[in-house]
C-alpha cells in the first residue's frame, strides 16, 4: 500500500549508532585464565572474587553453548573478543564536571541529560543513575542522596571492595555460575555492573537506573547487576542499554540478580535498544541474558517489565523464584522485531511456596523478516499450595515474511493449583485500521495508536519516563511495517 | 558389580535381531534397511530430548524383548473385545494380521481390507506406503519402519460411502516381555467416506509389552473420515501409538482419542493439511490413575491456505500418574486465511499426580487467526458447594462435574451411538 512510508523506515537509521572517541583501555582479545586474572588485577579484587571467577571458567570449559532456542546465529568466536575495555581516564570522580566532556556529550545524544537531573535535584521526580560503558561502570549520581537513607547504589566493582560481605553473600545466590553457558561465562569475565542495597524498610526515594552502552569495537559486554531487598523494603529498578552500528555482531552476555526479603518488592524494568543490524540483517547485538529473581521471604514481589527492540539476537528469560510463602512473581513484556531480527523470550515461574500468584502478560510484535518466539516455564511444585496463574501471550504479525511462535511450558505438581494460560496470533485487523483512517488518521499513525493500545498492558507497568521512551520506540520500530 | 554382565543396549539388540531376521522379512528391504540406519542414528529417545521430555521411554523398553509372540487366543477371547456389534472387524493380534478373527469376507462396494503382507505388489500401496510418516523424524517410526510385522491395508475407492464402522482390534497378549511393530495404511479416496475404530486391547498378557503401532492415513480430496483410537491397554501394556495423516483439498478429518488405561502411552498425531479448504478436528480424553503416564503429541501442518484446524484435549489426572499434553500448530508461509485452535484443560485430584502442558504455536503467515488457551485446576468447590445444596453427596456432586468436564470431547463423537455409548458406560465406571 503504502511503499514510500516502507522505504522510509528501511533506510531510517539506528538513532543511537554513533561511537563515542574516547580512549579506550583494552585487555588483548581472546579467553584464557590469564586474561581472568588481568580483568581481576585492573579491577584490584579480593582473592576470593577472582577464585570465584576461575572456577567459573573452569566450569564454563566443560560446558557446550545451547542451541535449543528458536534462533539462528553464527556462532560467537569467543577468542576474537575483547574481554576488558574501560574508557580511559578512570580516575575517582568527585562531581559531574570531572567527567570527560565527550561522555557527557555521548549521554547528550542519547538523551539521558545528567547535566538536567542535577540541576533539577530536589524535584520530586528524580533517578539515579548508574552508567555502564563498555562493561565498565563510569558515573554513578545522586549517591549522596542515596546514602543519607542508608541505600547502597554503586557499580559492582565499587560494592566488591566496600561491601565484600554483601557481595559474598548474594552473588551467585540466584544465578549460580553453573546456571548455563552464558551465565557461567559471565561469571569468569564480568567487568562490572551494579549493585544496590535497600536497607531494612526503607522505600528508596526515586528510580534507579543503570544505563548500558557497548562503544569500543570488538568488545563484548558482560555485566553484572545484583539487588538486594531487605525486609519492607521497595525500589524500582530501570535499565536501558544502547550500542553503536558496527557490521559485526557483538555478544551482550549479562547476569541480573533480585533477591527480595520479607515483605520486600523489586520492580525491574527494561527498554532494550542494543543495535539491531541493519536491514540486511548484517551485524547487531547478539544479547544472551540471564534474570533471575527470588521472592525469598514471604510476602514479597519481583516484578520484571521489559520492552525489547533491539539486538539482532535476544535469547532472555526474566524468571521469578517464588520460594516465600504468599509471595508474587510478575511479568511483562513487548517484544519487537524487525527486518532479520531474532528473539527468544519469556519467563519462568517457579512456584514452591504457599499462595504463590504469578502473572505473565507477552506481547510479540514481529515484522520484516523476524522470528519473534515467547518461551516460558511455570512450574508448580509438590507443596505449593493454592498457586496461581495466569499468562497470556498475543503476537501480532506484520508481513507475510516473519514468524510468531509461542511456547509455553506448564509443568504441574500439585492439585491445589489454578493455572491458566491463553495464547493468539493475528495481525491488525483492517477494519481496527479503517476505522482510524476514516477518522483522519494516516496509516502510520493507526498503526502506532493500534500497536500501542494491543501493548498498553504492558506499557502501563513502566514508569513514567520510560513509558515515554518506549512508546516513541515503538513507533519508531514499526514505522512503515504495514504496507 | 551386574554392569558388566549387560553390555546390550535394547538398541543394540533391536539392530542384532534385524541383522539375523532380514531375510525372512516380507516387503521393500531396502527400505527397511534405510529405516534401520535411521533408527540406529536416532536411538531411543531419552529425557534429553525434547520431545520425550516428559515421558520416559528408556524406561519402558528396559529389559530383554522378543519380537514376536507364537501365542493365540480363542475366538471367544477375541469376541470379548468387539464391542461394536454392527462393525467390520481387523484383528491384529500381537503385531500380526489374524485372518482367522478378522470379519472381511463380505465388505460393502468399494472397500478394500487386505492383510499388509499381501499388499506390498498393490500399486495404491506402493503408491502411499512410508510417503508421509517420515523414517529421518522419528525413532519409533524408523523403528517400526524397519521392523513392521504385519498389520492392514485398507482402501476406500471413489465415491464410495461406508455406512459401517471398521474396527481394527490391536491385542496383545505375549506371555513374554515382546516389542510388537504393526503397521497400517488406510487410503481413502476422493469424495469417498469411512469411520475407522482403533482400539488397543491387551488379553491375558503376563509380561510387558511394548506396541509401537503406525497408523497413515491419506484422506484425498472431498473425503470424511472419521477416527477413534480407543486405548484399553492393561497395567502391563505400554504404547506407542503414532497416526500420520495427510489431507487433501476440501476433505474433513476427525480424529478423537480416548486413553482410558495402560501402563505408558504416547500418541503422536500429525496432520498435514496439504490442500484448500481443509477441516479438521482432533479431539482427544485421557483418564489417568495408578502409575499411569499418558503423553500426548499434537502437530498440525498448515500448509496451504484456507483452512481450518480445531483441538480439544482434557484429562482428568488421578493418583501418582503424569498426563503430558504437547499440541504444535504449525503455519506455513503460504497459509494465509487459516483458523487454527487448540485446547487443553486438567483437572488434577491428587497430590502426587503431574501435569505437564505444552501448547505451541509456530507461524510464519499473518493473515491468520490462530489461538491456544490451557488451563489446570481442581474441580471448582462453588460448583460442588452448589450441587451439595441441592442434596447430592460430595461424592455423586464430583462425579456428576467429572462426568460434565469429559462429555464435551465425548460428545464430539456424531453419528457413531454405540460406540458413543460404550465408551459413556466406560467413562462413569471410571468415577464410581
Amino acid at each position: 500500500m503504502s511503499n514510500e512510508i516502507l522505504e522510509e523506515q528501511i533506510n531510517s537509521d539506528y538513532k543511537y549508532g554513533f561511537v563515542t572517541d574516547i580512549e579506550a583501555d583494552n585487555a588483548p582479545k581472546g579467553l584464557n585464565e590469564d586474561i581472568i586474572r588481568f580483568i581481576s588485577k585492573k579491577k584490584n579484587e579480593p582473592e576470593w572474587m577472582l577464585e570465584y571467577r576461575l572456577k567459573a571458567f573452569k566450569y564454563w570449559l566443560t560446558l557446550e553453548e545451547p542451541h535449543w532456542a528458536h534462533v539462528s546465529y553464527p556462532k560467537p568466536n569467543f577468542q576474537d573478543i575483547i574481554y576488558y575495555s574501560a574508557p580511559k581516564p578512570k580516575v575517582q570522580l568527585n562531581s559531574l564536571d570531572e567527567v570527560d566532556p565527550e561522555l557527557l556529550k555521548t549521554f547528550e545524544k542519547l538523551g539521558i541529560s545528567i547535566e538536567e537531573q542535577k540541576r533539577l535535584s530536589g524535584v520530586e521526580s528524580r533517578i539515579a543513575v548508574d552508567i555502564v560503558m563498555d562493561s565498565v561502570s563510569v558515573k554513578t549520581t545522586f549517591k549522596e542522596t542515596l546514602s543519607e537513607k542508608g541505600i547502597i547504589f554503586c557499580s559492582f566493582g565499587e560494592a566488591v571492595q566496600e561491601h565484600p560481605e554483601l557481595v559474598k553473600k548474594y552473588m551467585g545466590s540466584v544465578v549460580p555460575y553453573t546456571d548455563n553457558f552464558y551465565a557461567a561465562l559471565n561469571s569468569a569475565v564480568f567487568t562490572d555492573g551494579s549493585f544496590c542495597y535497600i536497607p531494612k524498610g526503607v522505600r528508596c526515594p526515586m528510580e534507579l537506573s543503570t544505563y548500558f552502552r557497548i562503544n569500543a569495537s570488538g568488545t563484548g559486554q558482560f555485566e553484572r547487576t545484583l539487588i538486594i531487598a531487605a525486609e519492607d523494603a521497595y525500589v524500582s529498578y530501570l535499565e536501558g542499554c544502547t550500542a553503536p552500528m558496527r557490521d559485526e555482531n557483538q555478544l551482550h552476555a549479562a547476569v541480573v540478580e533480585i533477591v527480595t526479603h520479607k515483605n520486600a518488592e523489586v520492580k525491574y524494568s527494561t527498554v532494550q535498544n542494543w543495535y539491531p543490524g541493519d536491514k540486511n540483517g548484517k551485524g547487531g547485538i547478539f544479547n544472551f541474558v540471564t534474570k533471575r529473581g527470588i521472592c525469598l521471604e514471604d510476602n514479597s514481589k519481583i516484578s520484571w517489565t521489559q520492552v525489547e527492540t533491539g539486538s539482532a539476537v535476544t535469547w532472555k528469560y526474566p524468571s521469578v523464584i517464588l520460594k516465600g510463602d504468599n509471595s508474587v512473581g510478575e511479568f511483562y513484556s513487548v517484544a519487537v522485531t524487525n527486518n532479520y531480527q531474532q528473539a527468544d523470550t519469556g519467563t519462568k515461574m517457579m512456584h514452591l511456596g504457599k499462595n504463590t500468584r504469578s502473572t505473565i502478560i507477552s506481547k510479540g510484535i514481529s515484522a520484516g523478516f523476524s522470528n519473534n518466539s515467547y518461551r516460558g516455564l511455570v512450574r508448580i511444585s509438590k507443596g505449593a499450595t493454592n498457586a496461581r496463574n495466569f499468562s497470556q501471550c498475543d503476537s501480532l504479525l506484520m508481513g507475510d515474511k516473519c514468524g510468531a511462535h509461542t511456547f509455553p511450558y506448564i509443568e504441574i505438581k500439585d492439585k491445589s493449583a489454578v493455572v491458566e494460560h491463553e495464547a493468539t496470533t493475528s495481525k491488525i485487523g483492517e477494519d481496527q485500521l479503517f476505522y482510524c483512517k476514516s477518522r483522519g488518521i494516516d496509516n502510520e499513525k493507526a498503526i502506532g495508536l493500534i500497536v500501542n493500545g494491543y501493548c498498553k498492558e504492558v506499557l502501563n507497568k513502566l514508569p513514567m519516563e520510560f513509558a515515554v521512551e518506549a512508546q516513541k520506540l515503538l513507533a519508531v520500530s514499526l514505522e512503515g511495517s504495514v504496507g | 558389580m551386574e554392569a558388566g554382565l549387560k553390555t546390550m543396549t535394547i538398541k543394540d539388540s533391536l539392530i542384532a535381531e534385524f541383522e539375523s531376521s532380514k531375510n525372512s522379512l516380507f516387503g521393500d528391504l531396502k527400505l527397511r534397511e534405510q529405516a534401520l540406519e535411521a533408527f540406529s542414528k536416532q536411538g531411543i529417545p531419552g529425557r534429553k530430548s525434547e520431545e520425550y521430555k516428559y515421558v520416559n521411554m528408556e524406561l519402558a523398553l528396559k529389559g530383554d524383548f522378543k519380537f514376536s509372540s507364537s501365542k493365540k487366543l480363542s475366538t471367544q477371547q477375541i469376541e470379548s473385545t468387539q464391542f461394536l456389534k454392527e462393525a467390520i472387524i481387523v484383528v491384529i493380534e500381537n503385531g500380526i494380521f489374524s485372518s482367522e478373527h478378522s470379519k472381511i469376507n463380505s465388505l460393502p462396494k468399494g472397500l478394500q481390507i487386505i492383510n499388509i503382507i499381501d499388499a506390498t505388489s498393490n500399486v495404491i500401496f506402493q503408491k502411499h506406503y512410508s510417503k508421509y510418516a517420515d523414517i529421518n523424524s522419528d525413532a519409533f517410526i524408523a523403528l517400526n519402519t524397519a521392523f513392521y510385522s504385519g498389520g492392514v491395508f485398507i482402501r476406500v475407492e471413489k465415491n464410495a460411502v461406508i455406512e459401517k464402522p471398521i474396527h481394527i482390534i490391536h491385542i496383545a497378549s505375549a506371555s513374554e516381555n515382546t516389542i510388537l511393530n504393526s503397521r497400517n495404511l488406510i487410503v481413502v479416496e476422493e469424495n469417498a467416506q469411512v469411520k475407522i475404530v482403533e482400539s488397543y486391547e491387551t488379553l491375558d498378557l503376563s509380561a510387558k509389552s511394548f506396541n509401537n503401532v503406525l497408523t497413515e492415513i491419506v484422506v484425498e480430496p472431498n473425503a470424511i473420515v472419521d477416527h477413534f483410537k480407543i486405548q484399553n491397554e492393561c497395567e502391563l501394556g505400554n504404547l506407542m501409538s503414532t497416526t500420520q495423516a495427510v489431507q487433501k483439498g476440501k476433505s474433513v478429518f476427525s480424529t478423537h482419542t480416548f486413553t482410558l488405561s495402560g501402563s505408558l502411552v504416547r500418541n503422536n498425531l500429525n496432520i498435514v493439511l496439504d490442500g484448500e479448504h481443509i477441516e479438521s478436528h482432533l479431539n482427544g480424553l485421557y483418564l489417568t490413575n495408578g502409575n499411569q503416564v499418558v503423553d500426548n503429541h499434537t502437530l498440525v501442518d498448515h500448509r496451504e491456505p484456507n483452512c481450518n484446524s480445531n483441538e480439544l484435549y482434557k484429562g482428568i489426572i488421578e493418583d501418582k500418574s503424569s498426563a503430558t499434553f504437547n499440541g504444535k500448530i504449525y503455519v506455513r508461509k503460504d497459509a494465509q486465511k487459516t483458523n487454527a485452535f487448540q485446547s487443553n484443560k486438567n483437572i488434577l485430584l491428587s497430590d502426587d499426580g503431574t501435569i505437564n502442558t505444552k501448547p505451541q504455536l509456530e507461524i510464519y503467515a499473518d493473515d491468520v487467526k490462530c489461538s491456544h488457551g490451557t488451563s489446570t485446576g481442581k474441580l471448582d468447590a462453588d460448583k460442588i458447594f452448589y450441587l451439595r445444596a441441592r442434596g447430592l453427596s460430595e461424592a455423586s456432586a464430583k462425579k456428576l462435574l467429572m462426568h460434565a468436564f469429559a462429555s464435551e470431547v465425548l460428545d464430539g463423537i456424531k453419528g457413531m451411538e454405540e460406540l458413543h455409548n460404550y465408551l459413556e458406560e466406560r467413562i462413569s465406571k471410571r468415577f464410581e
